[in-house]
């Protein structure tokens, strides 16, 4: 059934991306100062790969926003695992500091920016506590549901079994957390991404939610096309990066 | 957590204990210990405002325009309209889109490029070009919220569809159900669960994404009042905003949790 398709139907993606160009060369060609053209965002790029904006290579700015990216989350992997596992664990824990983190976690990360600028500036520890604060709370989310939701007959068993409560927790409920834990952490890497940009809009000196802003900043519309292209293309790198390692260390996920 | 505790069996003094007397004696620690970090001058005041200070800007705020020029019932107001009549414009549009990419793949084969395209950029990236063509008010803001909200909406309606169990449209095939009926009779209402999940992630996300947009595209809302209290070194106002937010949020995800649970009744009685 599949091979009988007519030719149209796979030429189908590219008409749309033909379509897609067409558009972009005609607003180009009507709003010249609103669209630059494919060409012109074409040699920004090359000169963004040539000359340094702000004293910092195009390459450095990705680096240092995919170090604040990537320094935050492990940190909120690490500390929100364990709370997680500590709030689905333990009901004290989760009555009591599990209370706190409930009233906090609606608050959206961004909403975090203002007060953490008024508290300590705008160096790097403030904007990497911005992406912690933001995927802290998925991880912690997603490793409570997890945890919460492991099959109580797994437990049984292994009270049957004789199992103390931490070989309970170690043996028992992490492993069956897990691929909740490492959907998480994906998620987590994904949202941080999209964090940077905001935490680096405040102040910042590099990074590309830097390069965006300054696009802004100097009407240079280019240059905004451009960051949006690389912003894209690394966030989607990110996330086939984030799903390539779910696979590896946790193939048993449904 | 209070919904959490619903599903267990009421048993007395412990249950009491862990649903009710731990999160509140937790919760008024907390605020004592701030209270009297601040007074004490533990913390100065510019940085962390006591919660009665906080009490007593929320009260002002509720009839004073300073000093961000709005009171609080009309910052609140502002944030809402921007958010949900962009995400009303993207689940009208994505749901829709979402469902007839699941169903029918030319569709599919003629949009995916252009979605995959656009769908690894974070909507914050979009708020330099909304900025540039439309300006800042209210246009913008919906445009940012709209774009943040149509993704969810189109790829759970579109996973929706693919998670249609094959024997049910076999059967209406059977039947002899017409294209068009297997769409709309047998995949659609099959896809409603999913659909709801992705409305809801779109709600959520459509909040989150107004505060971002009101930050830094805006000149009223609750993302702007922070921003004010930012810029004038008011943390009681950029506390309270952050406060208001996180509760309306709250809020948001209650009543559609609420609204999901009568779904899923339905669901369950047919």
């Amino acid at each position: 059934m599949k091979n009988k398709r007519p030719l149209w139907y796979y030429l189908l993606p590219l008409v749309s991306l033909v379509l897609v160009l067409v558009g972009w060369l005609y607003m180009a060609a009507a709003k010249p100062l609103l669209f630059p053209s494919p060409a012109e965002t074409w040699q920004r790029l090359i000169k963004l790969i040539e000359v340094p904006l702000a004293r910092v290579p195009l390459y450095q700015h990705i680096l240092i926003s995919l170090r604040r990216v990537l320094g935050a989350v492990t940190a909120a992997c690490v500390l929100g695992v364990i709370f997680g596992l500590l709030v689905g664990w333990s009901r004290t824990f989760r009555a009591t500091l599990g209370s706190i983190f409930e009233i906090l976690r609606p608050i959206p990360p961004i909403a975090w920016i203002p007060l953490i600028t008024v508290w300590l500036g705008i160096g790097e520890l403030p904007k990497m506590l911005i992406i912690f604060i933001g995927t802290f709370t998925i991880v912690v989310t997603n490793t409570y549901t997890g945890v919460a939701m492991v099959d109580p007959l797994t437990l049984s068993v292994g009270r049957v079994f004789g199992a103390s409560r931490r070989q309970l927790l170690m043996e028992f409920v992490l492993p069956a957390a897990l691929p909740a834990i490492f959907a998480g952490i994906r998620m987590a890497i994904g949202v941080g991404w999209a964090i940077v940009l905001a935490a680096e809009m405040v102040g910042a000196s590099a990074g590309v939610g830097f390069l965006i802003f300054r696009g802004n900043e100097l009407r240079d519309m280019p240059l905004i096309f451009v960051c949006m292209f690389i912003i894209g293309s690394i966030g989607a790198l990110l996330s086939a990066g984030a799903s390539w390692l779910e696979r590896r260390l946790c193939p048993w996920r449904p | 957590m209070a919904q959490k505790q619903t599903s267990m069996p009421s048993g007395g003094w412990k249950e009491l204990k862990y649903s009710l007397v731990l999160p509140l004696l937790t919760i008024a620690a907390f605020l004592g210990v701030w209270e009297l970090a601040s007074r004490l001058g533990l913390v100065s005041a510019s940085l962390l405002p006591a919660p009665s200070q906080l009490a007593r800007t929320f009260a002002e705020k509720l009839s004073q325009t300073e000093p961000d020029g709005a009171t609080l019932g009309q910052s609140i107001l502002s944030s809402l309209q921007t958010s949900f009549s962009g995400f009303l414009l993207a689940v009208v549009v994505g749901v829709p889109l979402g469902l007839f990419m699941g169903f029918f793949e030319p569709v599919d084969r003629f949009v995916k490029p252009v979605f995959e395209m656009i769908r690894p950029i974070p909507p914050i990236a979009f708020i330099p070009l909304t900025i540039v063509m439309l300006g800042i008010g209210f246009k913008a803001k919906m445009f940012i919220v709209c774009f943040a909200a149509f993704v969810p909406c189109v790829m759970n309606s579109y996973t929706g569809i693919k998670l249609t169990n094959p024997v049910l449209i076999n059967v209406a095939k059977t039947c002899g159900a017409s294209r068009w009926q297997i769409f709309s009779q047998v995949c659609v209402p099959s896809s409603l669960q999913m659909v709801f999940g992705g409305v809801r992630l779109a709600l959520s996300t459509s909040w989150v994404t107004l505060v971002a947009a009101e930050m830094l595209a805006s000149s009223s809302g609750l993302g702007y009042m922070i921003q004010m209290g930012r810029m004038l070194a008011r943390p009681d106002l950029i506390i309270l905003g952050m406060l208001l937010i996180g509760v309306i949020g709250f809020l948001i995800s209650l009543a559609l949790g609420a609204l999901e649970r009568r779904m899923a009744a339905w669901r369950a009685m047919r």
